[in-house]
């Protein structure tokens, strides 16, 4: 880690801190603070990213450092594009503390010795960062779907318990938490699929084998399926409300424990 | 007495050509509204014959003996009046807390008297600032943030549960007064269908008519549930018209979300265990009024807020008003100096001997001048600091006897 990141970390940090009082406080202090640190932070975490790309000549995605950066970065992202799509600008509160969380892990975690296996000829260093970019936005979407799923459950609560207190006032309405969540997940698996099926393609190059009964694999495809799930039945039983937001909140801790809990159980792949 | 003072439109340009006569007053505006009128004027003959000639002025023009309105009116003046001003546009004065239409009056009112004339330089400097004012304790402070009637509470948990309410469809049960009264706040905000039940259909059939929805049977209204979004119950009927059960088999079919249920009437028709029903809120006339209670409550606390930023304003403003008190002083004290230089330069010309022209109208245009510029320079600082401290005309008059103005 360098200072560029430590300039990630601290603008991160203001921006969750920002987030928060405006969530939760009558008045916001200093609100144009957080969105120059936002801004400020990005920059630095796309600028850490593109010279890290440079220097190792391939993409920034090998071992947990670049991983938890990109997936970070990607969260960043999402979050923007959400606010510009809803003007939600509560959703801040609820991601950025997950991407700081995410900038810290990489600042801990050791960066990659030595060249990666499986990305030697043309084609597999293609397929390699398609693989896991996608698989990494894909998750950043069904972070911010989680996100979107807290807001519901907390503005419904609200209005069942009928106590209104600041942050009521502050949270996007129902509608817009269910149209954040549906399009996040819509989006999400979308580039979920794409990524899995790079990723076939790419182990297919590496041995001809499409199957290996890797962990990951095992808890991608499971990953993959519970969401499928969860569009099909949003879509076909009117599945609504409360118990989507729930099974959103519900399939985001399943991501989680593929991306954390998994690499315990021993793995190809190259997470270092 | 309030409705006899009101101007209206077509009088008020009127009344402010009158206001200002150009001797005790020489800036009038004129704020009037339902609950309030206002008088702002400036006058260069002091505050007491200025008020004096305002008293006067709404005696004389809506045709009252004099001294019939003393005990109605209220009368501030200097400092009091800038607060006033403040308070006023600010929503701080008015029978609501923070509502937001007085500030757009007052804009109007502003313009207006733009229009006819009757602003100068310390109405247009007070009344810039009094917007701005009012902008800033509408943005620092949360006076106006949260809904303090019935019909607005509804509106806004529409909104909370709904956002954008164009395509919402709005079900009116029963034809109660307030039922319709809530149905039209809710077609102003934007819902865009209205359907009406009630047990006498006839009733039901001319609001309808009126909102440009449809009627449907009193017996049918279980049919037509799963199509609303926002359903408001004001029946006179003596139980429970609305069931948990019942709308949970009704709304199986429907797959748009949650439902918000509206119980105005006394005694209640909606069930509360309706509350329970997956995806449905459901609020009565005594939820909405606590939240109206509540809100009411938080805006008299963040008046306090407001009080402060306009105490720092009024400071700030009183500042800005005396060193412009000073601007004419500046200028006279520069022009003196000025034609004592050039006539000095006169008298001694001769001394000078032969000057080409440039040389001439280079001391004339460029030397003087710049002397000049560089001996008033430590003067109106002077002048200026001891404006800002409210010392002015005591640096004045020292000022006078020093260069023998007078």
């Amino acid at each position: 880690m360098d200072g560029l990141w430590i300039i990630v970390l601290v603008g991160y940090a203001l921006c969750v801190v920002q987030s928060i009082i405006a969530l939760t406080a009558k008045r916001p202090v200093m609100p144009r603070l957080a969105l120059a640190s936002l801004i400020v932070a990005f920059l630095a975490h796309t600028i850490w990213l593109t010279v890290r790309g440079v220097r190792e000549g391939r993409a920034p995605l090998v071992g947990t450092e670049e991983m938890f950066a990109f997936l970070s970065w990607g969260l960043v992202v999402s979050t923007l594009i959400a606010y510009r799509w809803y003007k939600a600008r509560a959703l801040q509160a609820f991601i950025l503390p997950i991407v700081l969380g995410l900038a810290m892990v990489a600042a801990i975690a050791p960066s990659p010795q030595g060249q990666p296996l499986g990305i030697d000829n043309p084609l597999q260093r293609l397929l390699f960062p398609i693989h896991a970019g996608l698989i990494l936005l894909a998750y950043s979407a069904f972070f911010v779907a989680f996100g979107a799923g807290l807001m519901y459950i907390i503005q419904e609560r609200e209005l069942k318990l009928k106590k209104f207190r600041t942050i009521f006032y502050r949270l996007p309405s129902l509608d817009t938490c269910d149209s954040i969540s549906v399009k996040s997940l819509t989006i999400g698996f979308i580039l979920l699929t794409l990524g899995i099926a790079a990723g076939i393609g790419w182990q297919r190059t590496r041995d001809g084998q499409y199957w290996h009964g890797d962990p990951v694999e095992i808890f991608s495809y499971f990953t993959w399926f519970i969401y499928l799930l969860l569009i099909q039945s949003r879509m076909n039983a009117g599945w609504r409300g409360r118990t989507a937001a729930l099974a959103s909140i519900v399939s985001f801790m399943i991501v989680i424990f593929s991306l954390v809990g998994v690499r315990y159980l021993g793995t190809l792949h190259p997470f270092g | 007495m309030r409705e006899r003072l009101a101007f209206n439109g077509t009088r008020l340009d009127e009344a402010l050509m009158t206001l200002v006569d150009q001797q005790t007053l020489d800036e009038g505006l004129i704020v009037s509204t339902c609950n309030r009128v206002e008088i702002v004027a400036s006058s260069p003959s002091g505050a007491e014959r200025g008020i004096e000639r305002l008293t006067g002025f709404l005696c004389e023009f809506h045709d009252l003996p004099p001294g019939a309105l003393l005990p109605h009116l209220y009368r501030h003046s200097h400092t009091d009046a800038v607060k006033h001003m403040f308070r006023v546009a600010s929503s701080l004065d008015s029978m609501v807390i923070g509502e937001s239409q007085i500030l757009g009056q007052v804009k109007e009112a502003y313009q207006q008297a733009v229009q006819a004339g009757t602003i100068g330089r310390i109405l247009s400097q007070l009344m810039h600032r009094t917007l701005n004012v009012a902008k800033r304790v509408r943005t620092e402070t949360g006076i106006s943030q949260s809904p303090v009637s019935i019909s607005s509470v509804a509106v806004e948990l529409a909104r909370k549960i709904f956002g954008d309410l164009v395509d919402k469809t709005v079900l009116l049960v029963g034809a109660g007064e307030m039922g319709e009264q809530a149905a039209r706040n809710l077609m102003e905000a934007g819902t865009s269908k209205l359907i009406v039940t009630n047990r006498t259909a006839d009733r039901a059939q001319a609001i309808a008519r009126e909102f440009g929805g449809g009627a449907v049977n009193f017996e049918a209204f279980y049919d037509v549930l799963p199509s609303a979004d926002i359903v408001i119950c004001s029946t006179g009927s003596p139980g429970y018209v609305i069931t948990p059960n019942e709308t949970g088999r009704a709304l199986r079919s429907r797959r748009k979300g949650p439902v918000l249920f509206i119980d105005i009437s006394v005694p209640r028709n909606i069930d509360p265990l309706v509350s329970n029903v997956d995806n449905c809120f459901l609020f009565d006339i005594d939820d909405l009024d606590s939240v109206v209670k509540t809100n009411l409550k938080e805006r008299q606390r963040e008046a306090q807020a407001a009080e402060t930023i306009i105490e720092s304003e009024v400071h700030h403003f009183i500042k800005q008003l005396r060193s412009l008190d000073i601007g004419p002083s500046v200028l006279e004290v520069k022009e003196l100096l000025s034609q004592m230089a050039v006539a000095e330069f006169r008298r001694n010309r001769k001394r000078m001997g032969a000057l080409s022209p440039e040389q001439e109208s280079a001391i004339q245009d460029v030397l003087i001048p710049a002397l000049v510029n560089k001996l008033s320079h430590p003067v109106i600082v002077h002048l200026r600091t001891a404006a800002r401290n409210g010392e002015s005309t005591e640096v004045l008059d020292e000022l006078r006897k020093m260069v023998r103005i007078d």
